[in-house]
């Protein structure tokens, strides 16, 4: 329990804190769930509706996310233009290539409730394709978030030692031939 | 002619609105549409809209007002035996002593003839704030053994204030009471008469069931109060290096801990003062020097154990119990 002064604790309540995440390797419904969560303040005990209380997520390496399945080539993401055949539709992969934080950015903006909050929210919703972070967002931030989905190490990451020590169901004779 | 025609008019028009419900009854009742009454009230808006509401009466001057009574009855309400002459000297203020000779005079009253033989509550006054001063003083330096008497005597100047003891008093309906010049009663004649209600207890009851009325009735008002709400300190931070120092204790090394928001309008620090690698306290603030400020006094809070989560204060009743207690005891 704090002794801090009325003004002082007010302040500390509703100041914004900063998040950063980092998206390598993850995939964006489970990056949106977080990052909606904090936008929307529902972390928070005095979290309202109404009172406009979420707070800031910074999101790195938007390009490197990763989608599960053949997401890349089925996900398809529609819009249309307005005008008469202006219906598009374009694969994960497609839009990923023109804009790398569209999918992050589309899949947060799907997530978060449809009122008219949704657009304020959506502006403390900061996404940087690549690890480097203007200096004035570095000073702001708190915090760093754990990822959602832990990195799996790719075969050339193993060292000799670790493929050699790891367990094999089957020993091949010495003649077998590899292919 | 015309007289006749008036005398007609008007025994006509008696005719219309009394009515004989038997012979001897008549009622005077209209029963149609008041069409005056539309002009009456616009008429009585627009003088309350440019006299403004008509200035506040006290109590005695509406009827059914029974001055003994009332004083009777404002010492059941507390469960408190004051001596009733004593009380009733108590709400009488030189202020009213004075301006009811000169009623008098003004009437033309013989002042040797029917003399004015009421005391007025000065004495009384003196000997409740004298009593009320020293008891608060007690009280806090028994709740409070490590706060300094600079705080000490913040805190009783606070709870003696005007502002607090003029609350306390209207809330006991003791400005109904009061003998004043003036309606309402002033904040200055107000203090002084609570003082001599408390110094009337004090005669009538003794020191303890006094001290009982102003925990119950004065102290109860520090609740939710914050120490330096009470006590400006304009440097905790320097006052906390003076406790240490005092204490023996390695002077605090501040070290931002938290923010949040740096480079935006609303940033957010967070402070922590640590002693010998000991974390003192920390505290939040708008920029770095408020939040070390603030922490100092977190810390100070800390030292005088006047923090938000302290023991609350004390404040059952408690003689009427031991009896019965000690009674069973003895018997058993």
């Amino acid at each position: 329990m704090s002794s801090f002064s009325r003004s002082a604790q007010q302040w500390a309540t509703f100041a914004r804190s900063w998040f950063v995440i980092d998206a390598r390797m993850q995939p964006p419904g489970k990056l949106a769930t977080m990052c909606s969560v904090r936008l929307q303040g529902k972390h928070k005990p005095i979290y309202h509706a109404l009172s406009d209380c979420g707070d800031h997520v910074v999101i790195i390496n938007s390009k490197h996310i990763a989608f599960s399945g053949n997401k890349w080539e089925q996900k398809v993401y529609s819009s249309h233009t307005g005008y008469p055949g202006g219906f598009r539709q374009v694969t994960a992969v497609q839009l990923h290539s023109k804009d790398p934080k569209a999918i992050v950015k589309l899949a947060v903006y799907g997530m978060l409730p449809k009122n008219l909050h949704r657009r304020t929210m959506m502006q403390r919703l900061h996404i940087f394709p690549e690890d480097e972070l203007p200096d004035d967002i570095r000073a702001n931030l708190t915090e760093e978030l754990p990822q959602p989905r832990k990195i799996p190490r790719k075969l050339s990451e193993y060292t000799q030692e670790e493929i050699d020590a790891f367990p094999k169901l089957w020993i091949p004779p010495e003649n077998y031939k590899m292919q | 002619m015309a007289s006749g025609y008036i005398l007609n008019r008007g025994a006509l028009t008696l005719g219309i609105h009394c009515q004989r419900v038997c012979r001897s009854v008549t009622v005077t009742q209209v029963r149609e549409k008041k069409r005056w009454m539309r002009a009456y009230t616009y008429l009585m808006a627009k003088k309350l809209k440019l006299e403004g509401p008509p200035p506040p009466k006290p109590r005695s001057q509406h009827p059914n007002w029974d001055y003994h009574a009332e004083v009777q009855a404002f010492s059941t309400r507390l469960h408190e035996n004051f001596s009733l002459q004593l009380l009733k000297t108590a709400f009488i203020n030189p202020c009213y002593l004075q301006a009811e000779q000169a009623r008098r005079q003004g009437l033309g009253v013989d002042s040797e003839l029917t003399a004015l033989d009421l005391k007025n509550n000065i004495k009384l006054s003196a000997k409740g704030a004298d009593f009320t001063k020293s008891f608060l003083i007690d009280w806090c330096r028994a709740s409070f053994p490590s706060l300094p008497s600079d705080g000490v005597q913040s805190i009783v100047g606070h709870l003696s204030s005007s502002a607090v003891v003029t609350n306390v008093a209207r809330n006991l309906g003791i400005e109904d009471l009061t003998m004043s010049e003036v309606f309402p009663v002033p904040d200055d004649v107000l203090h002084s008469t609570f003082m001599a209600v408390i110094g009337a207890l004090l005669e009538s009851s003794g020191a303890e069931r006094t001290g009982f009325f102003l925990r119950d009735f004065l102290v109860t008002q520090l609740i939710g109060k914050d120490l330096f709400d009470m006590w400006t300190v304009v440097n905790p931070m320097g006052l906390l290096m003076k406790e240490l120092s005092k204490r023996n204790i390695v002077l605090p090394e501040p070290r931002l801990i938290r923010s949040a928001g740096a480079s935006t309008v609303l940033p957010l620090y967070f402070v922590a003062l640590y002693s010998d690698k000991k974390l003192l306290a920390q505290g939040p603030g708008e920029t770095i020097v408020a939040a070390e400020e603030e922490a100092a006094r977190v810390a100070l809070r800390k030292l005088y154990g006047y923090t938000e989560n302290r023991r609350p204060f004390d404040f059952s009743p408690q003689q009427q119990h031991e009896q019965p207690l000690i009674q069973s005891v003895s018997s058993s």
